[in-house]
């Protein structure tokens, strides 16, 4: 409980000024084994997905339906050069794991972003402005919380069609509520405190109090919140391909690879099982350092 | 208090209303369910033949007030696709559902809450970090993946469990096994983090120093404080429970359950099962965040003193 | 643990035993609703038949046309447009009921005289030459015709005149001596028919539970219980015939067979099904006027191909829209359609095709193996040059201006190419109607020679000039009969018998038996 030694808020000091310098070297070395562990495999995937055209042997979209459903190396009928086998369609399933990641990738990230920035936002501005234009935001959280999102994800999907900029749109709607909950009590929370009201009275303008003062102390949820939300939209990406609405095919994404490739578990696993261990690694790598962040960004909140 | 009480109910009933239209509007924008339920190959005439005949004819304006007429009777009007009433077809489903909720809430909490004091309490120890890795599979393989997967082994090939319906206790384990994959990471997750927050409070060390054994300070005054926290929580994440976990749960093991419904009825455009399939979920999510505000504020006197 | 297997056992032992005869079906699809008369899709034709009897019944056991007696033991011709039926007598109800001429003429006239809209929609493409039915005494019936009939008997053997109790149904709702819309709507929840099971039990979407009828007037039903449940996941439908929960699974994809196969408590029956997966072309979209195009759109898919490598080779690919269960209107000798991506080529650039587009619409699972090949088609198009892209929706786009290209079913509604080709493509058809394809007065005229013409040589000629048509100007290319398996414990012994429409479920006497 070492951790407890700080014990303000930190606003003006910028705290993380050694760290924002030097990522990579200082959290490798505070790390832990799991971190370590995440860091490589995060690492690892950032690359395949940054250099997929270089490293993926065949274009994922190419069929041969002379050559459907081999197994990969090392199994009877392997065809040479598919290392992990090849799908329904013949096509390569290595090529299609590396371009369905970095299509995984792009569109979690964009939806968490996105939801980050429209829930921060707002929450935000609920929290400072109040009044009515507050009422109308919680007003939306709860009527959002209330309703599945796979509902609502499937009606977008319906009422706009599912390419890939609609796509993004719904994960970008996806978890905008949580995120505009965690901000808007924090704020409440916070502008309440001592520090906040002293900035006030020094004469800080409110778009000062809420950049400088506020948002660094809102940063630890969000940052927790938003790897949730980049995991949980790995996996709604995945079950909406299941119900048949996903990405459009041919177009291979993580999701609709397991999501699609999900009859063939019993007869052709790797179909299924390569592009499941991709998200795995992918969320893990994702959850494991949102986790670290919070434990280390937290300690300065935990006064009150 | 009672103000408070009288507040949360006005917004519970405008949420509802803002739900309801939204969801009207959204349903009638993606498409006539003829194009979906009988509308292939049948002339331009017998289309419009069918369109009166399931009463989709009037004006968008005319259609809203006939449905908001029908909530405020309550008569919920048959259903597109079964031609019996919708009320009907969900009570068939409700009680399925509720089973499966309840038994993997159940499970979920049984495993969860020791899971996630342990990580907080061993937080810088093996046991933590393993702890929060097994708990991230959870939420790193998709539902139908880990479903697939038990069924294959339990009842393909061991040929230990049934895999159809919900008639025996053996029925409930693998759904509720699969089912709560996601629900233990989660709340594993909160858990860990509810107690790290609560064991850095003042009062944890107030507990310590006066010398009460550790196992009471974790579970009584940490615990207990970390509990809010981690109910809210739960509480925001039900409409999540009811229809995006179980959907395909309930497909893969033939549950017939209300997430099946909802999105069978929404990808078929069955508006009045679909309304009605929203507003009842819609209802329950709210009734339950409402419960969990109003305890809120009667628990916590910085609240209830205020509002009072 | 021993317990599941125990269960099990005893459940077969049960089944192959004589006192009490249960059997579970895992259906990937259950009806929403069971009215034989408004229905004609593929999920419900699999639970008509053990519940309902039509006047004239068929021998299912071939392809070939022999009409056997059912409700009606004989009838005749006493004018080229009148038939009269002598009815069966004894014949009851699952609700006690007996049935007389006044059901025959009520179950008839509901769609001869459709009040009912979807009994309207339903009789308009097949039932339009027929103007009423007649009461003659209690056990004769007279039908009468707008104009002569080539296919009287076929059009008695339809699902959609099954025959069901008068009283009952009125009783259902509302005024009890009237037939109204919601008799109707009552009547396809609680059905009741005269076959050898009784609908004891239906949960629309879920369940059906048939009960042998003991009163039934033929062959009393060899099964004392079926219990159809649905199961929508492939791996699980295997998986529950692999627990015992199951004893027949339907739709298993080619794809799957291997797993029944290679194992030794479970077998697979299947046939190349009386529909044709069809893809179809819009007449009337820009893009597509030309038939040029719509011919390359055609000429590039190599249905061989995709045949042996999506159907292991097993569905059927057909040279014209035929079937062989056309009996003598079969004529395989025809080459409508065929597989030459050098002439694609060539039409493309006479035509001038500019590399536009060209979208394929597709729901995501309802025909099997439906994705892939539309995914596949993509493919061999692009060989010839064509740019396609595939659209998943569950949404019907056959009647948007819009449509481009999709791929749809074309089932053989009754044993003639009028209950296959021409249920889709008559004149003011749906496909008319919806837009997407043009006849002209020259269509009609052949089209009328094809459908009413007495001699079976005139109808052949007739239907070899529509073909000639469609080939010139195509708005539809069958694909193949898919290959359609069910799977079911070795102990079981059943298959889709030849003669009847797709999908049946029949477990009459005869149909189905235990080693």
């Amino acid at each position: 409980m070492s951790d407890l030694t700080s014990s303000l808020p930190q606003t003006s000091r910028r705290p993380y000024m050694s760290l924002h310098r030097i990522p990579g070297y200082t959290l490798w070395c505070k790390a832990d084994w799991v971190l370590r562990i995440a860091l490589i495999v995060g690492l690892i995937l950032v690359l395949l997905t940054l250099a997929a055209p270089l490293i993926s042997p065949f274009d994922p979209n190419h069929q041969s339906l002379i050559s459907r459903l081999r197994p990969p190396l090392g199994f009877e009928r392997y065809k040479a050069g598919f290392f992990l086998g090849t799908d329904e369609l013949g096509r390569d399933v290595l090529s299609r794991c590396i371009y369905g990641l970095r299509l995984t990738f792009a569109l979690a990230l964009a939806g968490a972003v996105i939801g980050l920035l429209i829930g921060g936002t707002l929450g935000l501005l609920a929290g400072l402005v109040g009044g009515v234009f507050e009422d109308v935001v919680m007003g939306a959280v709860d009527a959002q919380i209330a309703i599945p999102f796979t509902l609502i994800a499937l009606l977008i999907l319906a009422i706009f069609g599912s390419s890939l900029e609609i796509m993004v749109l719904v994960l970008g709607v996806y978890g905008w509520e949580q995120h505009a909950r965690i901000v808007r009590g924090e704020v409440r929370k916070l502008t309440g405190m001592p520090f906040i009201e002293a900035a006030r009275a020094a004469g800080a303008t409110p778009l000062r109090i809420a950049l400088r003062h506020i948002l660094p102390n809102v940063v630890s949820p969000l940052v927790v919140q938003f790897t949730l939300n980049f995991s949980n939209i790995v996996i709604l990406e995945s079950t909406l391909s299941f119900l048949g609405l996903g990405v459009q095919p041919p177009t291979a994404t993580l999701g609709s690879m397991v999501g699609v490739g999900r009859d063939y578990l019993p007869t052709a696993p790797w179909i299924v099982v390569a592009p499941a261990m991709m998200i795995l690694l992918l969320t893990f790598a994702v959850q494991i350092l949102g986790d670290w962040l919070r434990d280390h960004a937290d300690v300065r909140l935990r006064s009150r | 208090m009672l103000s408070y009480v009288l507040r949360t109910l006005l917004k519970m009933a405008v949420t509802l209303f803002i739900i309801v239209t939204l969801v009207f509007f959204a349903t009638r924008l993606s498409g006539n369910p003829i194009d979906f339920v009988i509308g292939e190959g049948i002339t331009q005439e017998d289309r419009q033949l069918l369109i009166a005949y399931y009463g989709l004819d009037g004006s968008i304006a005319t259609q809203y007030w006939k449905f908001i007429a029908s909530i405020l009777t309550g008569e919920f009007g048959l259903s597109f696709l079964e031609r019996r009433p919708v009320a009907e077809i969900a009570a068939e489903r409700i009680w399925p559902s509720l089973k499966l909720l309840l038994s993997t809430a159940v499970f979920t909490f049984a495993l969860s809450i020791p899971l996630g004091i342990a990580a907080s309490v061993y937080r810088t120890r093996f046991v933590g970090s393993a702890i929060m890795v097994i708990a991230f599979m959870g939420y790193a393989v998709p539902p139908f993946v880990i479903a697939t997967l038990l069924v294959l082994i339990f009842a393909y090939t061991l040929n230990w469990l049934p895999v159809v319906g919900d008639g025996t206790a053996l029925h409930f384990i693998m759904p509720t096994l699969a089912m709560s994959g996601m629900f233990v990471a989660a709340l594993t997750r909160f858990t860990r983090n509810a107690m790290l927050d609560v064991l850095g409070q003042d009062y944890m060390r107030t507990a310590r120093a006066k010398g009460l054994p550790e196992r009471t300070v974790i579970l009584k005054h940490g615990l207990r404080n970390a509990s809010i926290t981690i109910l809210s929580v739960v509480g925001l994440q039900i409409a999540g429970w009811i229809a995006a976990g179980s959907v395909v749960i309930e497909s893969i093991f033939s549950w017939p359950g209300i997430g099946d419904l909802l999105v069978r009825s929404a990808i078929m455009r069955d508006y009045p099962v679909l309304q009605f399939g929203v507003l009842m979920v819609a209802v329950a999510v709210i009734c339950v965040n409402a419960a969990v505000d109003i305890a809120y504020a009667y628990a916590d006197p910085r609240i209830r003193l205020a509002k009072g | 643990m021993k317990k599941l297997l125990a269960t099990t056992a005893l459940a077969s032992m049960l089944a192959s035993g004589a006192f009490a005869a249960e059997l579970t079906v895992g259906a990937a699809n259950v009806s929403s609703y069971l009215d034989p008369g408004r229905d004609h899709s593929n999920v419900g034709s699999q639970f008509y038949y053990n519940a309902f009897d039509t006047l004239i019944d068929k021998n299912h056991d071939t392809t070939d046309t022999e009409w056997v007696p059912a409700l009606a033991t004989e009838w005749k011709l006493i004018e080229p447009t009148i038939m009269e039926l002598k009815l069966r007598e004894g014949v009851k109800f699952h609700n006690g009921e007996d049935m007389t001429a006044d059901d025959v003429v009520f179950s008839l006239n509901r769609m001869y005289q459709a009040t009912f809209t979807p009994y309207q929609v339903r009789a308009r493409d097949r039932l339009g030459n027929f103007e009423k039915a007649e009461k003659v005494d209690d056990y004769t019936v007279r039908i009468y015709a707008k104009r002569a009939e080539p296919l009287w008997e076929t059009l008695l053997n339809l699902q959609q005149v099954m025959i069901i109790p008068e009283e009952y149904t009125k009783a259902l709702a509302g005024d009890p001596k009237v037939a109204e819309d919601d008799d109707y709507e009552a009547f396809s929840l609680k059905p009741v028919g005269t076959g050898p099971y009784k609908v004891a039990d239906f949960v629309p979407g879920e369940r059906v539970v048939w009960e042998k009828f003991d009163d039934f007037w033929g062959e009393k039903a060899p099964l004392d219980k079926v219990t159809v449940k649905h199961m929508p996941e492939t791996a699980s439908r295997i998986t529950a015939l692999k627990t015992g929960e199951a004893d027949i699974i339907t739709n298993i994809a080619p794809d799957q067979l291997s797993l029944i196969e290679n194992d030794p408590d479970m077998k697979a029956e299947g046939s190349a099904t009386a529909l044709f997966h069809v893809m179809i072309m819009n007449q009337n979209h820009p893009v597509l006027k030309d038939p040029r195009i719509r011919q390359a759109l055609s000429l590039s898919i190599d249905r061989d191909a995709l045949n042996e490598a999506l159907w292991l080779g097993k569905a059927v690919v057909p040279s014209t829209h035929t079937l062989k269960e056309f009996g003598q209107l079969y004529q395989p000798e025809l080459t409508t359609f065929e597989y030459n991506p050098e002439k694609a080529k060539e039409l493309l650039k006479e035509a001038g095709y500019d590399g536009t587009e060209i979208t394929f619409d597709t729901a995501p699972s309802y025909y099997t193996n439906g994705l892939l090949a539309a995914q596949a088609i993509m493919e061999m198009w692009a060989e010839v040059g064509i740019k396609g892209k595939v659209n998943v929706g569950d949404k019907w786009t056959g009647n948007s201006p819009d449509l481009m290209v999709r791929n749809w079913s074309n089932p053989m509604y009754f044993a003639d190419p009028f209950g296959c080709f021409g249920v889709m493509w008559a004149p003011n058809g749906p496909s008319e109607s919806e837009g997407r394809f043009n006849t002209d007065e020259d269509y009609a005229k052949t089209w009328e020679k094809f459908r009413f013409s007495g001699d079976v040589e005139l109808r052949r000629a007739a239907y070899a000039e529509l073909m000639e048509r469609i080939k010139q100007d195509p708005p539809v290319l069958p694909l193949y009969r898919p290959y359609e398996s069910w799977a079911m414990k070795t102990n079981v012994n059943w298959a889709p018998k030849p003669g009847h429409i797709p999908y049946v479920l029949d477990f009459r006497a005869g149909s189905i038996s235990f080693n």
